[in-house]
């Protein structure tokens, strides 16, 4: 399972989006978005910068990464 | 294809039935039967009276012929389409029924004990519809790319697993001494192989079906 926070339900709800509505503007479909928000799918770069440009956030700001453990 | 494409079909292997049932009336009738009863065609001489079977069986493969070059376009056709479909194909998962064909393996036993035939043996092959089934679950599905990534893994585990199940039977049959009888070995190869490949098939479908609702089945689990 990928290792990060999503923080996309967040900004989601802020546009006031359904994951629908979101699924439909950028291509994929809702549980891809579900799965998304529950951190339990990595995203290409092409998805995750579609998902910023729709909810109007930066990248770093939807998906946060723990760098701790890295070299 | 038009309403015109789909009846010339119909009536030219109408025309060509009502030609060879023509000619093999008058062979029968007119010409001792030959060219239809069995013959030996080593010791074939031409005579003009066989002109009638002569055309009518050309015409008969010329339009075999012209049925499998439709099929072939046919089928080229859907494959340019789902190329560019993102939408998975339309199946009824009853279609997955048809993976009980593949009990016809099993005549293999009956023939082989008749006249040493194991060709059915591949009939095992079809337990690999059963993965219709799942296939017709996910009908018209949108290929997302979580769909694509989710398919390939399905694929390359079922790829897995069969090649596994394969390179262990060939390492074990290799040795050609199943009940000290080469041609049980075989026998038992070919089971084997057919039976990988069905496995293959059918857990391509049902893996990508289970990690595509994965969700939901830990929900269940819960």
């Amino acid at each position: 399972m990928p290792d990060f926070e999503c923080r996309l339900k967040k900004y989601r709800q802020l546009k006031d989006l359904t994951q629908e509505q979101l699924a439909i503007q950028v291509g994929v479909r809702r549980e891809t978005i579900m799965r998304l928000e529950k951190a339990q799918y990595n995203p290409s770069l092409k998805l995750a910068i579609d998902i910023s440009r729709a909810v109007d956030t930066p990248i770093e700001e939807l998906f946060i990464f723990d760098h701790t453990g890295s070299p | 294809m038009k309403r015109n494409n789909k009846k010339l079909p119909i009536f030219l292997g109408a025309a060509c039935a009502v030609l060879v049932a023509a000619a093999s009336w008058y062979t029968v009738t007119f010409h001792d039967s030959r060219l239809l009863a069995p013959m030996n065609m080593s010791e074939y001489t031409f005579q003009v009276k066989d002109l009638p079977m002569l055309v009518s069986g050309t015409c008969l493969v010329l339009y075999l012929l012209y049925l499998f070059i439709l099929l072939l376009r046919a089928i080229l056709a859907n494959q340019r389409r789902e190329g560019k479909s993102q939408i998975t194909r339309t199946l009824n998962p009853k279609l997955g029924l048809l993976g009980f064909v593949g009990l016809a393996g099993f005549l293999g036993f009956w023939t082989y004990s008749v006249d040493k035939t194991i060709f059915p043996f591949v009939f095992f092959i079809f337990f690999g519809f059963f993965g219709f089934f799942y296939e017709g679950k996910m009908s018209a599905t949108f290929m997302d790319e979580r769909f694509q990534e989710n398919r390939m893994k399905a694929s390359a585990a079922a790829n897995r697993i069969a090649i596994t199940v394969i390179f262990a039977a060939i390492l074990i049959l290799g040795q050609g001494r199943l009940m000290g009888n080469l041609e049980y070995t075989l026998i038992a190869l070919i089971i084997v192989v057919a039976l990988s490949i069905a496995l293959q098939i059918f857990l391509s479908e049902y893996l990508l079906y289970r990690y595509d609702h994965q969700d939901a089945f830990e929900e269940s689990e819960e």
